[in-house]
């Protein structure tokens, strides 16, 4: 990798498919970081974002990555994946990372990590958008609560009550028939929770889970969720302070680093 | 646009229109995935020209032997022994098919969640696209696993099927179930040509079905060297073609090609450049035109250096013993080169294991790519072995389970990138 | 109204492990079974005890999901989750497994089981027609023998294995009896009842002591049966079940059948009546031999073709007078899903009578959806019975997109 002077930034983005981040890294750390809905127009909003950002490197990261490096070709873009990129940023911000956990607009991923920080074994969700931030967007909306407090509303039910499927279609036809026999919309939230921390935790067993669990991604934000994996894990998981940040900022970091 | 071959396919009763528009599709994939590539082998022209005339030229020729009183055998499986078919006279072809054309009729007889290879012969079938289907005399099924061995009884609905039972085990009943399985298909072979088989003729068809498993395993080696003389894709392609061509100029060509590759590996030039990820795949066959996953790979920035499938080493890796003088030696010895196949249909299959280490090791791969087919539990079963056993070697392995269909390429993009990655 | 002794049937798991602990507290082997293709006189006659390990419940899926794949059915993860969550009492009472290659599935499952406790694995022939099969579900059975005795150091006397044969031909007999009473016209006890009844026929210590309790069952349900009693309404439609083992836990569809007033009067699966006509040949001079006939007969859809299950259907369905088939079949069951279509061509176009094909799991996700299904399937099922048929009879086949 060349040598860089002090003062030079590098950049890191994600393009993700509900959102796009931006973290902007100088010597001294972390200089800005920005958030944008993708929308239908993800290069548009990328522009938008970079902004008066001028030169410098820029790491791609999520499902825009190789658009994004095709159409700026004219700054100095590279790609990693969003396996790397959420590796390498959780670690960064908590270095005694072992499994990192992403649940983002489409995709859940686990990702575990050796002692000295190397994904060592990764799993993802199918194609299927079961169990993702998107599944959690489509209750809240069948429910008519924002999205923002999902969680917060779930937490307020009083009872547990199962729903068992996780596919996005029969998940809302099973809500829409317990709403039918009159059951209480919190404790209806609490279940589509319960479902998709179900289906995280099957995830996390087959990576297999170490201490400690670096939960990153838009969806933790969601207290309930988090609240859920604790108990079902058994354990603590950390929440970073910007979770969705986590992807753009691994991806500034390996532009620092290299891996 | 009419085709040449109309009148032909005309004749073997496909659905002219729809046929064309899979040749079509194919034709584009093919330069999409093919062409495109740079410094290609000068042999891979003979490849591309035999796939352009798969169902054109190759048909004409089964066609034409047929009317001079052969008879063509199709198979699904590298269980059905060739060496049979040939010493009667015939010409066995593979049926396995990889695309995803015609699974909406499948699905009319056959449940969602079957796998994408038996949704698609049996679709190929019903829609009518397959001149292979419609040129056999005999078509052999096995009882290699459950989806295949009940998706016969709807097959021949449409087309008989003469079904092999397939042994599950290794132990000597087992063996005794396959020699037996092995006669009765030799009766059924002898009667369908009107040929006997003969200690000369047997002779004769397990010396040439060897020579073209060394030409294959001549392949594996030199493409084994680094920097990699040839693609992944491009090497697949021969061992799929294997199953199509004829199998004499079949092996002539593919020498030759052998040849162009030893003078690339002699002056270190590479396909890719060194130190490109070396990879390789395990797991489930890929047949023509299932090129998704390698295309995926080799974009990402590695090269494959071995398949380890039955469009790969499982079909290439044994040889039958040459040595039997009689006929009941010869068959002996076809009985014990295909118990050797280890097929996940075989339990407990410790040998794969194995083997997929050693290969591992023998090409210096940084990882192995586990290649299943949605659906296939044989194989979904065995991935968690074959991690293990690959992990404990300091192999990492990513598992990838997926069909015919394109809509998660951009997934398996970015798992394949993120396992090179981590690869590195 | 049911029979006083019915209790007995619903806590014969209980029963059982009550009183083969004491056995084995004295040296009795106890073999874990997971299908109907185990010799169980070759268990008896080498001292064992069989019993049945078929996991029916959700609960333990999960601990199998971290090794198995999820494209697998609930009855193999479900078997495995309890194996290796050590969760079951009967698989904790096994003192070995006896598995068979019916399905990839459970033979590739039981790589992973043979960890945790000896199994042996019996290989099973694809086709009872081929020349080679006899022979070779024969040589299968002696090694079976042999793994069993080795394990309960008791030989096989081919006098007591013969005495087995008989009880357990005389218990098929018995068992089939039970099933023919929900041949009457007034049906007079539950399918989920008979279920439960019949469910015990893997679960027994003592052989005697269990023809006895069939036979006073048998005299209780004589008595109801003369009264004229049903716990169904009169024009009830008639299942027929078919497809997949079910048993308490996994009686979703069933429970759904009757809670929607459907009488199911017959279960051909593993549960129910497939394999009870089928005897051993009590004078065949091998017993082994004649043990291999008879099991080599069993109509699973393991076998291909499976012409026994058309064969034992045709007859099923005129000896109950069905009105309905039902097709139960689990989720990625290969062998059966792929045969529901052949099934059902023969319900359709052979009998005239409506066929419904379910696939399900163990899970709950499904069960409004499926009761939406059933209650319509059981609707064109009251149209079409003979009661009602000539009114503008409506299409058999529903279709549905699931």
């Amino acid at each position: 990798m060349k040598s860089r002077s002090k003062d030079q930034t590098v950049a890191g983005i994600d393009i993700g498919s509900r959102s796009i981040e931006l973290v902007v890294l100088n010597a001294d750390g972390i200089l800005r970081q920005l958030k944008t809905p993708t929308t239908f127009d993800p290069l548009g909003q990328c522009r938008r974002l970079m902004g008066e950002l001028e030169g410098g490197r820029v790491i791609a990261t999520g499902y825009g990555r190789k658009l994004f490096a095709e159409s700026f070709g004219q700054m100095d873009v590279s790609t990693i994946t969003e396996i790397q990129a959420y590796a390498l940023g959780a670690r960064f911000l908590h270095p005694e990372a072992r499994t990192v956990l992403d649940i983002g607009g489409q995709d859940t991923k686990v990702i575990s990590l050796s002692e000295t920080g190397k994904v060592f074994k990764f799993e993802m969700n199918d194609r299927c958008a079961a169990g993702t931030g998107k599944f959690l967007e489509f209750m809240a909306t069948a429910l008519q609560v924002p999205l923002e407090s999902f969680g917060e509303y779930a937490l307020r039910s009083d009872r547990r009550i199962a729903i068992s499927s996780m596919c996005t279609v029969f998940a809302e036809s099973e809500a829409t028939s317990l709403m039918a026999r009159g059951e209480r919309p919190e404790n209806i939230a609490m279940g589509l929770h319960m479902a998709i921390v179900q289906r995280t935790i099957a995830m996390l067993r087959r990576v297999g889970v170490s201490a400690p669990v670096v939960f990153a991604g838009g969806v933790a934000h969601n207290p309930c969720v988090v609240r859920l994996l604790e108990e079902q894990l058994g354990q603590p998981v950390i929440v970073p302070g910007n979770p969705d940040m986590v992807g753009a900022l691994g991806a500034a970091i390996c532009g620092k680093n290299g891996f | 646009m009419p085709n040449i071959h109309d009148a032909m396919w005309e004749k073997l009763n496909l659905d002219l229109e729809a046929h064309a528009g899979l040749l079509e599709v194919l034709g584009k994939f093919y330069g999409d995935i093919y062409m495109s590539q740079q410094g290609r082998l000068k042999g891979m022209e003979y490849l591309d020209f035999v796939l352009s005339e798969v169902h054109g030229l190759r048909i004409k020729e089964l066609q034409d032997a047929k009317a001079s009183g052969k008879k063509v055998v199709g198979t699904f499986c590298v269980f059905v022994p060739e060496e049979i078919v040939l010493a009667a006279g015939g010409i066995q072809v593979g049926l396995c098919a990889g695309a995803e054309i015609g699974k909406g009729e499948a699905e009319k007889v056959l449940p969602r969640n079957t796998c994408a290879l038996i949704k698609s012969f049996v679709g190929f079938k019903l829609a009518k696209l397959c001149p292979f289907i419609e040129s056999c005399d005999l078509i052999v099924g096995e009882t290699t696993c459950d989806g295949k061995k009940k998706a016969y009884e709807i097959f021949s609905e449409y087309s008989p099927v003469y079904v092999m039972e397939i042994p599950q085990m290794k132990n000597a009943s087992d063996r005794q179930l396959w020699k037996s399985e092995l006669l009765r298909f030799k009766s059924q072979v002898e009667e369908t040509t009107g040929n006997k088989i003969t200690a000369d003729s047997l002779k004769d068809a397990i010396h040439l079905l060897n020579n073209r498993r060394r030409v294959l395993q001549r392949l594996n080696r030199l493409r084994a060297a680094d920097p990699g003389p040839i693609s992944g894709r491009d090497a697949l392609l021969i061992n799929q073609i294997s199953f199509y061509d004829d199998p004499v100029r079949f092996t002539t060509k593919i020498g030759e090609l052998c040849d162009e590759l030893d003078e690339r590996v002699k002056s270190g030039t590479g396909i890719a450049p060194e130190g490109t990820t070396r990879l390789m795949l395990s797991g489930c066959p890929m047949a023509v035109p299932n090129w998704k996953l390698p295309y995926v790979i080799e974009s990402s920035g590695a090269i494959i250096v071995g398949e380890e499938s039955c469009i790969g080493t499982r079909n290439t890796r044994d040889l039958v013993d040459e040595g039997g003088r009689t006929l009941d030696d010869m068959l002996d010895s076809i009985v014990d080169r295909y118990m050797r196949i280890d097929c996940a249909c075989f339990t407990p299959n410790t040998e794969r294991l194995d083997n997929i280490v050693n290969m591992a090791l023998d090409l210096n791969v940084k990882g192995v790519i586990h290649y299943g087919l949605s659906f296939c539990q044989p194989y979904a079963m065995e991935a968690f072995k074959v991690e293990k056993a690959l992990t404990g070697a300091g192999i990492p392995m990513l598992s990838i389970e997926t069909d015919y269909s394109m809509e998660d390429v951009e997934q398996l993009k970015t798992r394949v990138e993120a396992f090179i990655e981590m690869t590195r | 109204m049911k029979p006083d002794c019915f209790e007995k049937f619903q806590n014969a798991g209980e029963r059982f492990l009550l009183e083969v602990s004491e056995l084995q507290d004295n040296g009795k082997k106890v073999a874990g079974i997971y299908c109907l293709f185990a010799p169980v006189e070759i268990v008896r006659a080498a001292g064992a005890i069989p019993v049945s390990l078929c996991g029916k419940k959700e609960k333990p899926i999960p601990d199998a999901e971290k090794t198995l794949p999820p494209n697998l059915c609930p009855l193999i993860k479900s078997s495995y989750g309890y194996a290796v969550s050590d969760t079951c009492p009967f698989f904790s009472a096994s003192d070995f497994l006896i598995g068979e290659t019916t399905c990839d599935g459970k033979k590739k499952m039981y790589e992973f089981l043979g960890r945790i406790k000896p199994l042996h694995l019996m290989h099973l022939p694809y086709s009872a027609a081929e020349p080679h099969a006899l022979e070779f579900w024969c040589e299968q059975i002696h090694r079976l023998g042999s793994f069993v005795e080795e394990s309960t150091g008791q030989r096989i006397d081919r006098d007591h294995l013969r005495f087995q044969i008989r009880i357990h031909n005389r218990i098929r007999k018995l068992v089939r009896r039970i099933s023919l009473f929900q041949r009457a016209q007034r049906v007079p006890i539950s399918g989920l009842d008979i279920m439960t009844v019949m469910e015990t026929k893997s679960c027994f210590v003592n052989p005697e002591r269990y023809i006895s309790l069939l036979v006073e069952f048998i005299a209780e349900m004589e008595a109801i049966a003369v009264d004229g009693f049903s716990p169904f309404e009169t024009n009830a439609p008639r299942v027929l079940l078919t497809g997949c083992p079910i048993g308490k836990g996994s009686d979703k569809v069933l429970s759904m059948i009757e809670e929607s007033g459907g009488a199911v009067v017959c279960m051909e699966n593993c549960t129910g009546v497939k394999g009870l006509d089928l005897l051993v040949d009590e004078e065949e001079k091998d017993p082994f031999l004649a043990l291999a006939r008879r099991y080599l007969q069993i109509p699973c859809s393991c076998i291909t073709p499976n012409t026994g299950r058309l064969t034992l259907l045709n007859r099923l369905i005129n000896e109950y007078r069905v009105d309905a088939v039902v097709d139960l079949t689990l989720q990625c069951c290969h062998t059966y899903n792929i045969e529901s279509r052949i099934i059902g061509d023969c319900v359709e176009k052979i009998h005239g009578l409506p066929f419904l094909h379910v696939e399900t799991d163990y899970s709950n996700s499904d069960v409004e959806q499926l009761r939406t299904r059933i209650e319509a399937f059981l609707e064109i099922a009251r149209w079409s019975a003979p009661a009602h048929a000539g009114n503008g009879k409506p299409p058999a086949r529903i279709q549905f997109s699931s």
